[in-house]
């Protein structure tokens, strides 16, 4: 699948027409959408979604996918496993649908009537349940207004006004009459208080809770509910609290009012309820056999349903101008036309039909979409460059180069070895556990996203480990591996300088920092001037290596204007300013001894004066090397020089041609319809009637005189545009070079703060002796490495990741990367089935 | 400081005006005229896929009916509407309550209604609007007299303020039912509108225009219903909300109004309604006084977008929905009855 070069630009893309017989244009959408590889464009787009030819056919996918979606919420609501064998069947042909239709419509029909049964009892042996509480907690009702009858009315208990007026409905129960009902739990207060101020104080109303959940019959929710019994005198208060319930919602049951009825409705209840028991338990299991069948094929029947409206809905973007064949257009990648025309003869073949399709490209001006070929390696990178901005057709693709400069770039702000391993280990987990990642796809939006560029932290964590290496850093500890090569005096604080004799062994480190600047006084001051200059020089290599991509960019689409007048200007003009910078940098670091380090010139200074003129010689300071004021003198010129070159060239040059070509373009003209006839003579077109060739020819007609029209030539747009430009270039070198001191910043805040939490954290714990040092070693452990993971991994990890990508996205793309392409975004089976495409 | 008060609005319900604009984009102009196309109500049922309406009506079995479109419409509102009620706090919540009284008050009438002319509850239920729900709600068939209404159910409810004025012995029947609703609307309108006036800020410009508009529409609606009824010119003056433009002078000018013409003429005294005015009439081609209503109404809803950092966009943003729900079924009705001639007399929310 992955050739080699085809990150480096996005794929040569043609638009083709397709002419598919009506009869094969569905088993051969079908064959193109399992290829994955056409993206169609809408030939109607004036006509309503609801006036296109197939919109029947979609409406009984749609009707279809109701159904399985109902089929599907009801296994999941018996939580019964869907069966996923990960089989991917092939669209049905139209004449199946009619089968799957009724297949499905019996289903529904079936699951609803036996949804129906089932609430029904339910509904049944709610009403029994409610009836079965009433009956018991009623029966406490009566038996607690009983006890109090026991007792003599005069005796004086601690008889609150409460329980005496209790005490007396007890005496006189049987000339109230009452009713008895269930009510929902959140209901009662509001009830209560309404039936008190509805009925004015005159009933008397006791209310529990019944501890068992019932299941409302018909969402099948668990619920809550109070039994309750109000009791009262006359009739107008009865209908009065009959209506109140009913506003409420609760439901009444009859109760009747002396204990011996009552036992006998309660045994003849609980009989009902268990006859019931049984009748629910042979539904559910009627229902539960139905959807097991269900769960075996749901996936499959979806799949199959989904593919069928995909291709309708594509079948409605073609035109259906002739009566018996469709016609397509479409973007594929030049290189997979053979495989596209082989899945449309497949196609013809399966449906039987005896007239082959036809592919034909066709001539357009238009913008081809973008298509970078990627594999789950590459897809990480190739997606920090699309989030920027999708390249323009066959522009310079930066991803490949990506893959080792955005790693790189974050390890030289991230060095640390323990803390690159540890990344390294994550992702490692992460690629080894792929597959069942792959399958199962993480929820976690988060996770996800670090899954996705599992790669790129791999590689993040590896280069880290070696810069890291180069940094002898290890959790801000550093390793003496190859032995040191400075003598230790034995001061207490310790700074190390090479000019004092005996300290410096005269050979250094064999690879990487020596690690004794780790205890060194003036370790932050020599790192410091180190890891700056080395921003510098990697900032202005990426920098050149941008604008040689841009070379590349200009000598493909031969555009030797801009090669001429804008990049080698903006070459010369960079070189010229921090090339020489960076070749002041390497001639001082290898030039200029250790011994001479107290008359060095600064390099700053020397810039300053460069651009102000100054011989360095004037001032009395010491010239980097002979010659310097000439050589400075130059490439200042050089630089000025530059400006209008940058500036003035291309819009005059562009003045020129239009001047020139304004009365050419009649001819032009001309000569693009000859072409077109004849191209359309050649075209073999035999097979299709007359008035397909009209169209075809009236549109490649339409889409070249389109574009054909010469755009109007204005200067002062033209030199606004390249003004803008131009400032843009000159300051950006600047700034651009400026900001590549973010990679020693940062490395800088991640070594201190990592030296930091050593210091502050552990070290305290290490300091302690004995058993306690021990146990406390044992807790500021954990509280270390916590703090190491979410504040060193995660926060630092994440910021250095930030200034990678901005490095990338401003100060290395802005030099050759236009991102203003759109995707190709192909007609394929797989991303539908998956649900990521409508 | 700038910043800080930035902060402070945005802790104060941001998220939810933010979620607001979101939901707020439902139907384009363009969508209005494919809508008005549909053959079908399935063809409607598909175009209304396409807008942010989405699927909301996926789950229904064909054939479709309007009723259904129209219940599922409400759904959506109504479930869009409760997440934000339930994630608002302190003043927002307070606003959004308020909205949600005008519907129990509609309820609460609809339900009397309805039991005076002995219709079931049952079936007076599903014609409630789901915001305008509260627990005491169905038990107002109990009421024979607006006295028993009040000490009886509404009391606990969050009307019962607004309920002061129209307390007697009376027994209920149509006449004072109507009054009730407007004394009911009247105190609710004017509560509303001081809460807002207190509020101040963006809150209480945006707001006092609408609930000012809203007052004054009921001012006239009132004055031009009670021709040939028999209520008073005097009870007639105590319905008007006293918390609009037309206050007082016009109200004044208002209930001494016997005809058409006198509403025209004092209205037309007033800037903003007299372009409502001009162009209404009974002829074809005509709008009605009451589109006319609408469409200042929704002017106003839209106007509210304008600010940020206050209240008003969820009332508009509940009000404009209504109004495309009820273009909605405006369109769905047409289409179902086979009447296109006034299919596109919907009121456009621009």
């Amino acid at each position: 699948m992955f050739k080699m070069g085809s990150l480096f630009r996005s794929e040569e893309m043609c638009l083709a027409q397709l002419y598919l017989q009506s009869e094969a244009a569905f088993a051969c959408v079908s064959e193109l959408g399992e290829l994955g590889l056409a993206q169609f464009r809408d030939l109607n787009p004036d006509v309503n979604a609801f006036q296109r030819k197939f919109v029947n056919e979609v409406r009984r996918c749609d009707d279809m996918e109701r159904k399985l979606r109902f089929l599907e919420k009801e296994v999941k609501k018996d939580n019964l496993a869907i069966d996923d064998t990960g089989e991917n069947p092939p669209a049905p042909l139209p004449r199946e649908m009619i089968d799957m239709e009724n297949k499905f419509d019996k289903l529904e029909t079936e699951m609803k009537s036996v949804n129906s049964n089932q609430e029904a009892l339910k509904k049944n042996f709610l009403e029994l349940t409610e009836l079965k509480h009433i009956l018991r907690k009623t029966q406490q009702f009566f038996e607690q207004t009983h006890v109090p009858q026991q007792y003599d009315d005069e005796t004086p208990l601690i008889a609150s006004e409460f329980s005496r007026s209790f005490n007396r409905f007890g005496v006189h129960f049987f000339y109230y009459r009452f009713v008895a009902g269930v009510l929902m739990r959140d209901k009662i207060s509001a009830f209560e208080r309404v039936i008190w101020r509805a009925c004015r104080g005159n009933v008397f109303l006791r209310y529990t809770e019944i501890e068992a959940e019932l299941e409302d019959p018909h969402t099948g929710d668990k619920v809550n509910k109070y039994v309750f019994i109000v009791f009262f005198q006359g009739d107008q208060l009865k209908s009065r609290i009959k209506k109140i319930c009913t506003g409420f919602r609760a439901t009444l049951y009859p109760c009747p009012e002396t204990p011996q009825e009552r036992r006998e409705i309660a045994l003849g209840v609980m009989t009902r309820i268990e006859d019931l028991q049984t009748v629910l338990n042979q539904t559910a299991d009627h229902r539960r056999m139905v959807l097991s069948q269900v769960a075996l094929n749901i996936r499959v029947w979806l799949i199959k349903v989904r593919k069928i409206k995909a291709i309708y809905h594509t079948l409605n973007l073609f035109n259906v101008n002739a009566e018996k064949c469709l016609i397509a257009e479409c973007w594929c990648p030049v290189v997979d036309i053979d495989r596209i025309q082989l899945a449309l003869r497949r196609g013809t073949e399966l449906s039987g039909s005896s007239v082959p399709s036809i592919m034909q490209q066709m001539q357009t001006k238009e913008n081809p979409p973008t298509y970078n070929q990627t594999d789950k390696f590459t897809s990480g990178f190739q997606a920090i460059i699309d989030a920027f901005g999708v390249s323009n057709y066959r522009e310079v693709n930066p991803a490949p180069f990506t893959i080792i400069t955005f790693p790189f770039l974050f390890a030289v702000m991230f060095g640390d070895m323990g803390h690159g391993l540890l990344m390294f280990l994550f992702a490692l987990y992460l690629v080894l556990k792929e597959n069942r990642y792959m399958k199962h796809k993480p929820e976690d939006e988060i996770f996800k996203m670090m899954f996705d560029g599992r790669y790129l932290i791999l590689l993040m964590g590896l280069f880290s480990i070696y810069t890291g290496f180069l940094y002898n850093e290890c959790f801000s500890r550093s390793i003496n591996i190859f032995g040191t090569s400075w003598n230790f005096l034995m001061e207490f604080r310790l700074t190390l300088d090479p000019n004092k004799p005996g300290v410096f062994r005269g050979y250094p480190y064999f690879y990487g920092i020596d690690p004794i600047w780790q205890s060194a006084e003036n370790k932050i001051t020599v790192q410091n001037s180190y890891k700056m200059k080395n921003a510098v020089l990697m900032g202005f290599a990426q920098m050149i290596f941008g604008l040689s991509l841009a070379f590349c960019n200009r000598r493909h689409f031969k555009d030797k204007l801009t090669l001429y007048c804008e990049l080698l200007p903006q070459l010369l003009f960079l070189c010229a300013l921090i090339g020489y910078l960076c070749m002041c940098i390497l001639y001082k670091w290898s030039v200029w001894t250790v011994a001479q380090s107290n008359t060095a010139p600064s390099l700053l200074i020397g810039l300053i004066d460069m651009y102000m003129l100054t011989d360095p010689k004037s001032n009395n300071r010491v010239p980097l090397y002979t010659g310097q004021y000439q050589v400075q003198i130059f490439l200042v010129i050089v630089t000025v020089l530059c400006v209008p070159w940058m500036f003035l060239s291309k819009p005059y040059i562009l003045y020129k041609r239009s001047n020139n070509t304004q009365d050419d373009i009649c001819c032009f003209s001309l000569y693009d319809r000859l072409i077109t006839q004849s191209m359309m003579e050649a075209g073999g077109l035999d097979s299709q009637s007359d008035d397909d060739v009209a169209i075809l020819h009236h549109e490649n007609n339409d889409a070249n005189y389109g574009k054909q029209e010469p755009e109007s030539f204005d200067m002062s747009e033209v030199i606004i545009y390249q003004a803008i430009h131009t400032i843009e270039f000159c300051l950006s070198c600047i700034s651009h070079t400026a900001s590549y001191l973010r990679l020693w910043a940062l490395s800088l805040a991640h070594s201190e703060l990592s030296e930091v939490l050593w210091s502050m954290v552990m070290h305290t714990g290490l300091a302690t002796s004995g058993t306690s040092g021990a146990i406390l070693s044992f807790f500021v452990f954990w509280f270390f490495s916590s703090l190491t993971v979410s504040i060193l991994l995660v926060m630092e990890g994440l910021s250095a990741f930030l200034h990678a990508i901005r490095l990338h996205w401003v100060e290395f793309q802005s030099k050759f990367y236009k991102g203003e392409g759109y995707i190709f975004s192909p007609f394929s089976f797989t991303l539908i089935v998956e649900g990521k495409v409508e | 400081n700038k910043v800080s008060s930035f902060k402070i609005k945005l802790e104060n319900g941001g998220f939810l005006e933010g979620l607001v604009r979101g939901f707020k984009n439902g139907i384009s102009k363009e969508d209005y005229r494919h809508l008005t196309q549909c053959d079908t109500l399935e063809d409607l049922k598909l175009h209304l896929q396409g807008t942010g309406y989405g699927h909301f009506l996926a789950n229904e079995p064909s054939p479709l009916t309007v009723s259904v479109i129209d219940e599922k419409l409400r759904e959506k509102l109504v479930i869009e509407f409760e997440y934000i009620r339930n994630h608002a706090y302190k003043d927002l919540a307070t606003f959004l309550d308020f909205i949600k009284y005008s519907y129990m008050i509609d309820n609460i009438i609809l339900l009397i209604t309805g039991t005076l002319h002995q219709r079931q509850l049952s079936e007076l239920l599903p014609k409630c609007h789901p915001l305008g729900i509260f627990d005491q709600m169905e038990t107002v068939t109990i009421a024979s007299t607006t006295a028993d209404l009040y000490n009886a159910i509404l009391v606990d409810s969050p009307l019962a303020p607004f309920f002061k004025e129209c307390i007697s012995e009376e027994d209920l029947n149509e006449m004072n039912i109507e009054i009730i609703r407007n004394t009911l609307y009247k105190a609710y309108l004017e509560a509303f509108y001081d809460w807002c006036q207190q509020k101040g800020g963006a809150t209480a410009d945006v707001m006092c225009e609408i609930l000012a508009f809203e007052a004054d529409r009921r001012s006239i609606i009132i004055t031009i219903n009670s021709f040939g009824t028999e209520l008073t010119k005097e009870d007639r003056a105590k319905l008007y909300p006293r918390r609009g433009k037309l206050y007082p002078d016009g109200l004044l000018e208002l209930s001494k109004a016997d005809e058409y013409e006198a509403v025209k003429r004092v209205s037309e005294l007033y800037a903003e309604y007299k372009p409502l005015f001009d162009g209404t009439g009974n002829n074809p081609g005509d709008k009605t006084l009451e589109d006319k209503f609408f469409e200042h109404e929704v002017t106003l809803n839209v106007n509210s977008f304008m600010q940020q950092f206050q209240y008003g966009v969820f009332y508009s943003y509940v009000k404009l929905k209504e109004q495309e729900c009820r273009n909605i079924i405006w369109i769905a009705e047409c289409i179902a009855q086979r009447h296109r001639a006034k299919i596109d007399s919907y009121i456009p929310i621009m």
